[in-house]
């Protein structure tokens, strides 16, 4: 559905991505991780046609986002980060005529534009200005005209900014819905956003991907090792003994009674820790292992393994 | 649907649904009908007396020359800070609050974008001039005139008028700040007028015939005299294409920057 390679841009002497490759196969929702200026926005702007790379190419259903943008630009939704909004034309007014800019046929446009009107839950101010919305509702139009067209590809640049955490969870919703029929691409630097509406991940640091994978590999990426937390009731130093363990790689004294332990995922070692913890006598309070979550990977990836 | 069509059908409906238009009409309507009555006064008494004065031009007793031509001229000069205000929004305004992202990730061309907007702000033009030819109206309802060289000369400043919009939707596209666009519109519309007066500055006979040629006046002259003359029609249009490509040019260059 949507092919890129060797994509690179630069703006004068920065490079903002250089050589990316990933492909997208219809119906996924593919989330795109980064931290800010990791080069989203820029690949988002080069899938849509909206800017021309510096090098390589980009493929959206077939058709060459730089030979053929018109026939690319009829199969998308764009949602760039400022909602491209008319503040002096009525909700309704203003879906009209972006689907009649995205050439839907005319006995099409009153049942689209109802759809989106409906699915971005927008129909009681269907007959308010632009203008006159609150940022959430604004936001929630920006989205209704990404869809209002039905484009087989949706490519959304950090949809749920400025929404409260009810519309957050609703959009996410609406996203997963979309999966199957729709191919969704949406960046965000929102981790739960992506394990929330996304079944695979990108992520990408300083105009290169770092990994690309499904939601559930990615969060083996880390495997083999897991975090231990430890809180004992009495205050004293554990750091050398529990160090000195078979299958401890790394203890963080955070402060006399809380310990933070990197192991071995191994039932083993977790044991060995408890009875070494029962043994000095300061009691045990907590022993809590930690799954490495997608927040771990990212960081892991994007800022390196000791930042944390 | 047609993508030029859609564009011209939204920002026609931007320009009479908004409250400018009708403002800037009826601020035109008052100057002119201050000054068309005055002049229509100065024709009633130099008429009526005519026998009794003395060296009194020709000119000055047609009602073309003495009443017609000095209001359209008012509505060209009006022209020269109205268009301005109608167009300096077209583009910049979309740069601004970024709907120049939906326009350009949408199917249509540039030239779809350019040419849908300039003949939405050319009919609105249109419109203006058709208030200004209210006095007209009710003139040739008190006396009977004939239409035709009022017609021709109405022609030639909606000719010039077409040229502004073209010069100004360039002006509009340069720049993301609207008042940026209107006073360098203000300064492309008069510049074409001086360009005739740099005439005076030249001895060589090419030059003057360059500058004349490249004259607004020159070709608005003919048009006034009510003789329509291709080479001024061809003129009009190839300063309307010119500006309107540049345009176009500027809009597909958004692509290339960041």
């Amino acid at each position: 559905m949507i092919e890129v390679s060797h994509l690179s841009k630069n703006y004068g002497e920065r490079r903002a991505i250089t050589d990316l490759n990933f492909k997208i196969e219809k119906g996924d929702v593919v989330g795109f991780l980064g931290p800010n200026g990791a080069g989203k926005s820029t690949t988002m702007k080069i899938i849509t046609g909206f800017m021309a790379p510096t090098s390589g190419e980009a493929k959206v259903c077939g058709y060459d986002v730089f030979l053929n943008p018109i026939e690319v630009k009829k199969r998308i939704g764009y949602l760039p980060e400022t909602p491209p909004l008319y503040p002096d034309m009525l909700v309704e007014d203003y879906l009209r005529f972006v689907a009649e800019l995205k050439q839907v046929p005319i006995e099409k446009l009153k049942p689209f534009v109802d759809r989106a009107l409906e699915k971005a839950q927008l129909t009681d101010v269907r007959r308010r200005l632009i203008g006159n919305l609150s940022k959430g509702f604004k936001q929630r139009v920006g989205i209704a005209q990404a869809l209002v067209s039905d484009p087989e590809v949706l490519v959304l640049d950090e949809p749920t900014v400025g929404l409260d955490p009810k519309q957050v969870a609703e959009i996410r919703d609406l996203i997963k819905e979309l999966r199957g029929e729709h191919t969704v691409i949406l960046s965000t630097h929102i981790l739960p956003e992506v394990q929330a509406s996304c079944n695979r991940v990108i992520i990408i640091h300083e105009g290169q991907i770092v990994a690309q994978e499904s939601i559930e590999q990615i969060s083996k990426l880390s495997s083999g090792t897991i975090m231990l937390n430890i809180k004992t009731r009495k205050h004293g130093v554990l750091e050398s003994k529990l160090g000195a363990l078979d299958g401890v790689s790394h203890v963080e004294t955070l402060n006399s009674q809380q310990y933070k332990l990197t192991i071995d995922d191994d039932e083993d070692v977790i044991e060995s820790v408890a009875r070494e913890v029962m043994n000095s006598g300061l009691g045990l309070l907590e022993l809590a292992p930690a799954h490495a979550n997608l927040e771990d990977v990212f960081l892991k990836l994007t800022y390196g393994q000791n930042t944390r | 649907m047609n993508g030029m069509y859609v564009i011209f059908k939204k920002e026609l409906a931007g320009f009479f649904q908004s409250s400018l238009f009708y403002f800037l009409s009826f601020m035109m309507t008052i100057l002119l009908g201050i000054m068309f009555t005055t002049s229509m006064e100065k024709f009633a008494q130099s008429s009526s007396n005519a026998m009794l004065q003395f060296g009194v031009t020709p000119q000055a007793l047609n009602i073309h020359y003495a009443v017609f031509l000095p209001h359209l001229s008012i509505v060209n000069l009006i022209f020269i800070f109205l268009v301005p205000a109608l167009t300096m929004k077209l583009l910049s305004e979309e740069k601004k609050v970024r709907t120049f992202d939906l326009l350009l990730t949408s199917p249509v061309t540039s030239l779809a974008i350019v040419m849908g907007k300039y003949f939405a702000a050319l009919v609105t033009i249109l419109a203006l001039i058709g208030v200004s030819f209210i006095y007209l109206v009710i003139a040739r309802r008190v006396f009977e005139f004939d239409w035709g060289p009022t017609l021709v000369s109405a022609l030639g400043i909606f000719m010039v008028a077409a040229v502004y919009v073209a010069m100004d939707l360039f002006a509009s596209s340069l720049t993301e700040n609207g008042l940026v666009s209107f006073v360098l519109s203000i300064v492309f519309n008069l510049s074409v007028w001086f360009v005739g007066a740099l005439n005076e500055s030249f001895d060589s006979p090419n030059v003057k015939a360059v500058l004349e040629h490249i004259s607004l006046n020159t070709h608005l002259a003919g048009l006034i005299e009510g003789t329509v003359r291709t080479n001024g029609l061809i003129f009009f249009f190839s300063l309307i294409f010119l500006f309107c490509f540049l345009t176009e040019r500027v809009i597909e260059s958004s692509r290339w920057s960041d």
